[in-house]
């Protein structure tokens, strides 16, 4: 079965959104990408085909958008999909540590679904939450910050049992109004920071 | 346009490239990603030049730089280099290349550095090396030495798209050629980029390339990326005898280059001709030549006393005929040759058939009806703001008219020519061009091109031409008023209409073609037909056409395989051996139309040449060395000596001079045709010769052992040819 064929109304909503006309159609083609990811966890082959036939454009060029960003999948993923940083700030704070013991303790490598169906991994390139490195984000749910052993252990813990934790901090990160990143809490992260300034405009003194 | 390249003022039309304009100026660009027929989209960031430009005062006048009559309007420079494919040259521009700026030369060679970072530098395995843009500019243009001290990327070498065309992932420099050219000009989009930065990688996920118009990505592909599987690991570019002529397998007459190596044909390639084909080829044209190196005859072959063919001598060939005719009139030898023989031949057989009376005389395969309407040429097809196809697939009939139809839909925006050749970068070109298939309309059997019409007409096409003077549809009303409509409209009617045409076909399509305007293309059936319709090569009142050669008391046949012989001696001329070769008393060996020298006319009436390549085929002959031989036999004068005796009785007889015909051909009507009741004919472009046969390295090479293939150079002994020499 396809999958959009019981959603016509989802899909008469996606494409109302752009200008009727060829290119207009095949502007659908991402909404209706995360629609079938979200659902499902990834996109296969044949649902490639069917948002190309959506669209009017070919399977192809559905795998060439789709390629190029990292966060649409061609292979099942799990339940929870822990996405670990593994750029510079969280690789200084311990990011390949996290990783080593995500991917040896649940058994499962990039690409592949652990075998209870519930775990995938996957490296991901800097979130944009350095001041909380190493940095964790499942699904596309938020972001799970400073993730050392032991908070490691309880996040898996816990999904184990499915009671997801709360995102220290959802998508996308905060930014106080001065340009700093600050913690779900309100706090300001980073601590060996010196010589910052205000930015022009902002009442206060140096942070 | 007055416009500054290095220092050198040049006037140039409005809407020029500043890459033409630097070519225009005798300067030299490196380019990756431009190509002549397709729309220049900056993508491989060669092709940089500094440029500037005079800016103007809100009053009008220009920004002065000096004082008093010294002054001269000031040159505000882009502050980095720009890529000049994509960039229009502007009244009053200056243009720098890498000859007089150090800024371009340098960054030129940091690009050179960063394209070849992940370049595999396979060269010396490499099909391309020898004829690789890459590796050319990296010569010129490059550093010459890599600072990229770490592993490069790695994937698949050896990965096919289809069976034709082989991908090495590794050597792809993101080019996006390939992928343009498919959403481009046949309007398929099969390939694209998979991934993204340095991971990125050409590929379909549409379970292979769309067969047709596939090969000419290899063409194209700047490097050795996409290659030719047919002539994959078959030579080196610089080892390949190089013979530009052009394509028979069908009437539209694509200019092609043949490349032989050791007297093999491996390989063929597209060669620009604006007239004709621009710069592709289809899929037969390129692949389908391995019928001309395998299984060839190359001696001669007469009876023995067991009634076996045996290989001869052509003097003994000559005595077996004498032996075959004797007693017989001249006039009983009925004489057939292929409507893909060039005009020098028709010629020569004509003359033959003079000398020996006989009635008896055709070429096949051909239409009965001749159109009269006026002629469309290829650049008017591409030009069309109406285009009705009646009755033609035309995917068998003549595959790039499809890509000249295509070529209208989206415009029809030929790119312009300058000193230098076709405008690298044609900016009007653009990609995902606006398609406008409500000027294509097609009547018939459904085809390959009803995807890209507007107008769909599902119907007899014998009855369409004569429904469309009085339309009784709303369909045909519709392509009626689209031909109304138009200022340039075409009619292009295929062998569904033509073949066994009836008689009010003429005054249909006269009336039709008068009342709206339209120009129209007859495809005729075979590469030459038109051509040799010009020569009395039809049969004379009570003789026999080929469909019934078996009636003849005797007969000649050239390359024609109607499956029958003669009710007495027949003698037939074929490259290989035919079911009609395995009947005949006496078989010569013919030359493929890759080793003549002739001419030959298209759908559109463009006298083109053929040239012949270094193929190895023994003691082949063409048809007119082979008509001195038969002439000899019947002990009648030869009809022509050599090529240059023909071109003489066609000069003599047609007032054509042949003698120099230009590289791209020449348009040319012949004042009168000759017609006469045809057999029907369905063109297919794919014979079963044409496929390669998947053979391993070991069976090849056992095969050219078996075949007593042997290096050419030195033969043993000069082989005995007969007739007259060119
Ligand atoms: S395969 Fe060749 S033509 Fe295609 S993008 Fe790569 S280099 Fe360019
Ligand atoms: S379109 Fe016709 S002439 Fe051109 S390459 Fe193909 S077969 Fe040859
Ligand atoms: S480096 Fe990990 S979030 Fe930026
Ligand atoms: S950027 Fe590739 S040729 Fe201009």
């Amino acid at each position: 079965m396809t999958y959009f064929e019981t959603k016509q109304p989802l899909v008469a909503d996606i494409f109302s959104r752009y200008p009727d006309s060829p290119q207009g159609r095949r502007s659908a083609l991402m909404p209706l990408l995360r629609e079938v990811q979200d659902a499902e966890g990834f996109v296969s082959e044949s649902r490639m085909a069917e948002i190309a036939a959506l669209c009017g454009t070919t399977a192809t060029e559905v795998r060439s958008v789709m390629s190029f960003y990292s966060t649409y999948h061609t292979l099942p993923t799990g339940k929870y999909h822990l996405q670990v940083c593994s750029t510079l700030m969280c690789a200084l704070a311990g990011a390949d540590e996290l990783w080593d013991h995500l991917v040896e303790s649940l058994d499962v490598q990039p690409g592949e679904v652990s075998p209870d169906g519930r775990f995938s991994v996957q490296k991901v390139e800097c979130l944009g939450s350095c001041g909380t490195a190493p940095v964790m984000q499942i699904g596309d749910d938020g972001y799970y910050e400073n993730v050392g052993p032991g908070k490691c252990a309880q996040i898996l813990e816990s999904l184990r049992n499915d009671l997801q934790p709360l995102p220290d901090n959802p998508v996308p990160v905060t930014v106080g109004d001065d340009g700093r990143q600050v913690l779900a809490t309100g706090q300001a992260v980073g601590s060996s920071v010196t010589g910052l300034h205000r930015l022009p405009g902002h009442a206060g003194g140096d942070a | 346009m007055k416009v500054t390249v290095d220092g050198t003022e040049i006037d140039l039309p409005a809407g020029t490239s500043a890459i033409d304009a630097v070519f225009s100026a005798g300067g030299d660009v490196p380019y990756f990603c431009a190509h002549k027929y397709l729309s220049p989209v900056g993508a491989c960031r060669m092709c940089l030049v500094e440029s500037g430009s005079p800016r103007r005062n809100p009053d009008g006048s220009f920004v002065m730089e000096g004082e008093g009559d010294a002054a001269t309007p000031k040159v505000f420079w882009f502050p980095k280099p720009m890529a000049s494919c994509t960039m229009q040259a502007t009244e009053g521009m200056h243009i720098r290349s890498a000859k007089t700026s150090q800024v371009v030369a340098k960054a030129q060679a940091g690009m050179m550095e960063f394209t070849l970072l992940n370049h595999p530098l396979d060269c010396p395995t490499c099909d391309k090396g020898g004829a690789c843009e890459l590796q050319d500019r990296a010569f010129e243009y490059g550093y010459g030495a890599s600072r990229f001290g770490f592993d490069r990327r790695h994937a698949d070498k050896h990965y096919p798209l289809s069976d034709f065309v082989i991908l090495d992932q590794e050597r792809c420099i993101h080019c996006k050629r390939c992928v343009r050219y498919f959403e481009e000009v046949p309007g398929q989009e099969v390939l694209d980029f998979i991934e993204r930065g340095g991971h990125t990688f050409i590929d379909t996920q549409e379970g292979g390339l769309p067969t047709g118009f596939s090969g000419n990505i290899t063409d194209i592909c700047p490097v050795g990326a996409l290659l030719d599987n047919v002539a994959r690991f078959r030579g080196r570019n610089w080892e390949y005898d190089h013979t530009p002529t052009t394509c028979t397998l069908c009437p539209v007459g694509c200019s092609i280059t043949v490349d032989a190596r050791n007297g093999r044909l491996e390989r063929i390639v597209a060669r620009e001709n604006r007239d004709v084909n621009e710069a592709w080829i289809c899929d037969a044209g390129r692949f389908g030549h391995v019928f001309a190196s395998e299984e060839r005859l190359t001696t001669p072959l007469i009876r023995d006393e067991d009634g076996q063919l045996v290989a001869a001598t052509w003097d003994a060939a000559i005595d077996a005929m004498k032996r075959g005719f004797s007693g017989m009139r001249t006039a009983d030898v009925a004489l057939y040759l292929g409507a893909d023989s060039t005009l020098e031949e028709g010629a020569a057989l004509e003359a033959l058939a003079a000398a020996t009376g006989t009635r008896s005389v055709d070429h096949a395969p051909r239409y009965e009806v001749s159109v009269t309407a006026p002629q469309a040429t290829l650049t008017d097809v591409a030009t069309a703001d109406a285009i009705v196809v009646i009755g033609a697939d035309l995917g068998e009939e003549a595959p790039v008219l499809e890509l000249r139809i295509l070529e209208a839909l989206r415009g029809g925006l030929i790119p312009p020519e300058f000193a230098h050749g076709t405008a690298i970068a044609d900016l009007r070109l653009v990609e995902r061009p606006a398609r406008r298939p409500e000027r294509l309309a097609v009547i018939g059997r459904e085809s390959r091109l009803w995807a890209h019409a507007g107008h769909r007409v599902s119907a007899d096409s014998q009855g369409a031409l004569a429904r469309l003077t009085h339309p009784d549809t709303d369909e045909l009303r519709a392509v009626v008023a689209l031909l109304d409509g138009a200022e340039r409209p075409v009619i292009i009617l295929g062998a569904d209409v033509l073949s066994g045409a009836g008689g009010s076909f003429s005054a249909n399509l006269t009336d039709l073609a008068s009342r709206t305007g339209a120009r129209v293309i007859a495809i005729p059936a075979a590469a030459n037909s038109r051509g040799l319709a010009a020569l009395n090569l039809v049969p004379r009142a009570g003789g026999l056409p080929v469909w019934r050669a078996q009636e003849a008391p005797a007969a000649f046949i050239s390359r024609l395989d109607p499956g029958v012989r003669a009710a007495g001696f027949t003698v037939v001329h074929d490259t290989h051996l035919t079911a009609t070769a395995r009947l005949a008393d006496v078989v010569l060996p013919a030359v493929t139309n890759y080793e003549k020298r002739g001419t030959v006319q298209n759908l559109e009436g463009r006298l083109l040449p053929l040239h012949p390549a270094a193929i190895q085929s023994g003691e082949s002959a063409d048809l007119i060395r082979t008509l001195s031989a038969l002439a000899e036999a019947l002990g009648v004068k030869a009809p022509a000596r050599g090529l240059r005796g023909a071109q003489a009785l066609l000069a003599d007889h047609l007032g054509l001079d042949l003698s120099d015909l230009p590289a791209r051909g020449a348009l040319h009507t012949f004042r009168r045709t000759f017609a006469g009741p045809a057999a029907p004919h369905t063109p297919t472009l794919w014979t079963e010769r044409m496929h390669a046969r998947p053979l391993s390295w070991v069976d090849r090479i056992e095969e050219l052992v078996h075949s007593d293939w042997q290096l050419p150079g030195a033969p043993a002994a000069p082989p005995a040819r007969a007739g007259g020499s060119d």
